[in-house]
């Protein structure tokens, strides 16, 4: 196996807001291979796109990266100085962001704003900037790129302005683009070209790819391997296979079950994951999943579990994992999903899941 | 509401807007209290407020009164703390009447600007139609008239007086607080709990003071904090020009005018109006400030 | 380029600015001329000779006929003569005051746009640190002063304790005619009346760069590795103009009420003054006049603000 591009070592990042110090990404550790295509799945609010902000050094206050290694090309990106980080985003590290229409600057045109990534590194000979920006429209499958490129991002559509966001980010052939949530708001026909494109983009140049999506069917699509994030934490890693037949921690296994499959059998039914998120200010002891946990067992309440390998390449952070929840708690066949119900678990004081609504900090950052 | 049918948690919103609605005020009031200035504002402006009511039952001196055997021009001293004025008046009195002054004629206006505002822009954005279009082509022509303008002018009709300060001076003022109103009313109206008290039969009157009134309060507060030092400032500009309060009654104006003219004999006399205004308008901007951010914050600059 | 529409939006604001101008010179000529006493009357000029008088300037006409003779010799750029001073001319009267009060007005505007703006970038660069502080502070002290007080600090430091600054030409000469004067007069009070000013600009233009800086695009530009000075300029400021220039308007106002006062206190014979002299002077056709004139400026402005909209947000097209 060749080195990774990216290694991100035990990064944690925290908001330091009024109501208190929001842990939204805590020891979180992965590793991106060159031309490989990653996933990185949760809900709303579970560190995903904070994770990915941390890496470009984007995170902006009240939030900080508070440890961790990200080590790009064997330098660690959190102790470079601010100008030689600018260096690497946009030109080795380049990021697509969710909503295309708010991510583009709505009073410079589009060929502008790409050819100004370009202008900013000296990667691409400033003579052949502009030929290049065309070019790019065209590969991004942007219909009449000459005269497109001079349009302002209202007169785009929602989809060409994704392509013109993807554009701009391959624009000086990065090793690794990040992609945050790229067809969240996208009509699902667009949302199928965008991904569509992403492949073939990965192919033809060869950059790895970190995809972000609350959407499952969207990394299917796409990558090869997944990490599943739960309140801030990887609780599973597994190839996209894996993570789709086999999942090992319970968060990963509900998630999947509760998502209505055009393939599943009649008898199947859809089940739903109770309960939310625990507050990223005030989390729970133990498990970060126990609170709705349908199989925890009592250790879940008192240690964390680690990550530790469940099968080949694959990993998950549980004490029981889906195989023993199979085999002693006949997770097959359950219909109750409550918290505890398969295990019959409820220690005292603990067994309703939190009936207040967590502060409306959960993603400080985006989504 | 505890049951999330899908890992796309867009079901948060709901428990949080309803939160909101029931803690506004209480937050506010929290925002309010940690907005240091606001509070050192509002503790100023109650001084002020204690001075002016003193001012009602008890000055040094008569006010308005030419002290006999007393020096014009005389600086601070034991028997006249600020000093007199160029008539050998005592200036800590009339400094203290000109509180008086300052504060009705702000307090008055915008109790007025309130008023009309708030009945004019309720009436534009609730009703629409041609009501509503009369009222806005009037407030279209007028809105660009500088107030000051419009306040001598009517100052000067309505002939002299504390009230008829107020009503120059409101008679542009108000349609800031109309046009707040009226926006206010018209996006309020196309909510859904207006649209479902309509349709349980609910009276316009009481959509519009059941309703729509209480909602927008935030932001009209804040527009009627703000007339306050308006209506000071210009007051006070007003009686610098002699347009103002007629002598022999003291404002903060009058005095600076008269400090202005004494300004190479002695700068005191121009210090003490000046500090004190320039105090009163800083505290009412800094409270209004602070109300805004702390009641609303959709309007925050 | 313009365009079709924009130039019937242009016709549109143009229809509307002559509509205003009559609705608020009726109104004005209306009011100003039942307000008691005149010109003409004194201890000397009464009785015959006054009616006299009041034949002959036309006030004796019902005031509606008034009107119409003031408004049908207006359109053809005549805004008839003073009462105070027998006979004067008042359109060349009012324009000579009107450059010299958009002298002191355009430096003015110039100086609140250049500080506020700079001032307002800083503050929201730095927030809540003792930068930010410092710029609102001195913002809100700016727009809570009153200008008068300021004059007179202006004064009293210039004209009495440092005369040798300035050669004591604090006020304007009782001769002049709006020839410019120099900068050193025109100085201190543009800087007064743009001080003021410029406290609403720095707000708004603080408040627009922070809400620009936390938009979706300003994260994007950053992730390309823009340098930061492009991301504020190119990126920030461009869309914090927006709301700036949507209190251009306002701004103006502010600047003509605030010209007001600032002429009066250093005596610059500007239209401000000639406002209060003429009501205190029962003159009604120069109040009229130079009310009108001031509709008229206010009006052009929105105008120029609404245009230069379109040049700043291309999403807007009228």
């Amino acid at each position: 196996m060749t080195d990774p591009i990216l290694e991100v070592r035990n990064l944690s990042t925290h908001f330091f807001t009024d109501d208190g110090e929001v842990k939204a990404v805590r020891g979180v550790s992965f590793s991106v291979a060159p031309g490989e295509t990653l996933g990185i799945v949760g809900e709303s609010g579970c560190g995903k796109s904070v994770t990915a902000m941390s890496v470009l050094g984007l995170v902006q206050r009240p939030g900080k990266v508070v440890s961790g290694e990200i080590m790009f090309r064997g330098h660690d990106l959190l102790k470079l100085t601010r100008e030689e980080l600018r260096n690497i985003r946009g030109r080795d590290i380049a990021m697509i962001f969710q909503d295309p229409l708010s991510s583009l600057n709505p009073v410079l045109r589009v060929g502008y704003q790409i050819d100004e990534a370009m202008y900013a590194h000296d990667k691409i000979a400033s003579n052949a900037v502009e030929r290049r920006g065309i070019d790019l429209l065209k590969q991004v499958r942007v219909s009449d790129a000459e005269r497109r490129i001079k349009d302002f991002p209202h007169q785009f559509s929602g989809g060409m302005r994704q392509r013109a966001m993807i554009a701009m980010g391959l624009s000086n052939k990065p090793d690794l683009l990040i992609a945050d949530e790229p067809t969240t708001a996208l009509d699902v026909t667009v949302q199928a070209q965008i991904l569509e494109l992403l492949r073939d983009l990965n192919e033809q140049t060869g950059a790895a790819i970190i995809l972000i999506t609350h959407n499952l069917g969207v990394v299917a699509g796409l990558c090869k391997r997944v990490l599943v994030m739960y309140a801030g934490e990887i609780v599973e890693e597994g190839t996209v296979e894996q993570i789709f037949e086999s999942p090992q921690h319970p968060y990963t296994w509900s998630l999947l079950r509760s998502v209505p499959r055009i393939d599943a059998n009649r008898g199947h039914r859809l089940l739903s994951i109770e309960g939310l998120p625990p507050d990223l200010i005030d989390l729970p002891q133990g498990c970060k999943f126990n609170p709705r946990c349908p199989f925890r067992v009592e250790r879940c309440f008192t240690e964390s579990p680690p990550i530790e390998q469940v099968a080949p390449a694959q990993h998950a952070a549980c004490w029981v994992t889906m195989e023993r929840a199979y085999a002693e708690m006949g997770a097959g066949t359950i219909t109750d999903t409550s918290p505890g119900a398969a295990s019959g678990v409820h220690p005292a004081g603990r067994s309703l899941p939190p009936a207040e609504v967590p502060a409306a900090i959960a993603e400080p950052v985006s989504d | 509401m505890a049951t999330v049918t899908t890992p796309i948690l867009e079901e948060y919103a709901g428990g949080t807007i309803a939160r909101a609605q029931v803690g506004l005020w209480r937050d506010g009031f929290r925002r309010l209290r940690r907005n240091r200035l606001a509070l050192a504002a509002l503790i100023y402006l109650t001084v002020l407020v204690l001075v002016a009511i003193i001012a009602i039952f008890w000055t040094p001196y008569n006010p308005a009164t030419i002290l006999p055997n007393t020096l014009t021009f005389l600086g601070p001293s034991a028997g006249h703390p600020l000093g007199t004025d160029d008539l050998g008046r005592d200036l800590l009195s009339r400094m203290m009447q000109g509180a008086q002054i300052s504060l009705i004629v702000g307090v008055g206006t915008s109790a007025i600007v309130l008023t009309v505002g708030v009945v004019v822009g309720l009436i534009a954005g609730y009703f629409r139609g041609w009501i509503d279009n009369v009222i806005s082509v009037f407030i279209n022509i007028f809105y660009g008239i500088p107030g000051i303008l419009v306040a001598i002018i009517l100052y000067l009709i309505l002939g002299h007086g504390l009230g008829n300060i107020m009503i120059a001076i409101s008679a542009t003022a108000w349609m800031d607080m109309a046009r707040l109103v009226r926006g206010q009313a018209f996006s309020i109206r196309e909510r859904e709990y207006i649209e479902a008290a309509r349709a349980s039969g609910a009276r316009s009157g009481k959509i519009l003071f059941g309703h729509i009134l209480p909602n927008s309060l935030g932001p009209i507060i804040v527009q009627a904090t703000f007339v306050i030092p308006i209506a000071i400032l210009t007051e006070a500009f007003l009686s610098y020009l002699g347009l103002g309060i007629p002598s022999p009654l003291a404002s903060w104006g009058s005095i600076a005018s008269e400090g202005y003219a004494a300004l190479p004999l002695e700068p005191y006399m121009m210090l003490w109006p000046a500090v004190a205004l320039s105090l009163t308008l800083l505290a009412f901007n800094f409270l209004g400030d602070g109300l805004r951010d702390a009641f609303d914050p959709r309007q925050r600059r | 380029m313009p365009t079709r529409g924009t130039l019937i939006y242009i016709a549109q604001r143009l229809l509307l600015i002559v509509f205003t101008l009559l609705a608020v010179s009726f109104l004005v000529f209306i009011t100003v001329h039942s307000l008691p006493g005149s010109a003409f009357e004194s201890e000397r000029v009464h009785g015959k000779a006054l009616q006299l008088v009041l034949h002959q300037y036309g006030l004796d006409r019902p005031i509606l006929v008034q009107y119409w003779s003031f408004l049908t010799s207006a359109i053809q750029g005549n805004l008839g003569v003073s009462f105070q001073i027998r006979g004067l001319p008042i359109t060349p009267l009012v324009m000579r005051e009107l450059s010299v009060s958009a002298e002191l007005g355009g430096t003015a505007l110039l100086i609140t746009i250049g500080i506020g703006t700079t001032f307002g970038v800083l503050a929201a660069m730095r927030q809540n640190t003792w930068v930010d502080y410092t710029l609102t502070s001195i913002a809100v002290v700016g727009y809570s002063v009153p200008s008068f007080v300021l004059a007179g600090l202006g004064e009293l430091i210039f004209a009495y304790w440092l005369p040798t600054v300035t050669n004591g030409a604090i006020q304007y000469p009782a001769n002049w005619t709006g020839t410019y004067g120099t900068l050193v007069e025109l100085s201190l009070p543009a800087i007064i009346l743009g001080f003021y000013t410029s406290g609403q600009v720095t707000r708004i233009t603080r408040a627009a760069m922070l809400e620009v800086l936390q938009q979706d695009y300003i994260r994007t530009a950053r992730a390309k590795g823009l340098k930061t000075r492009v991301v504020t300029v190119r990126h920030a400021l461009r869309n914090a103009l927006i709301p700036v220039i949507s209190i251009l308007g306002p701004l103006v106002i502010s600047i003509i009420t605030g010209s007001v006062i600032i002429e009066n206190i250093f005596g610059i014979p500007g239209l401000g003054k000639e406002f209060v002299e003429s009501i205190l002077g029962a003159d009604y056709n120069v109040t009229v006049a130079v009310f009108t004139v001031y509709a008229l400026l206010i009006g052009i402005a929105n105008l120029i603000v609404d245009l230069l909209y379109t040049v700043v947000d291309p999403r807007i097209r009228y």
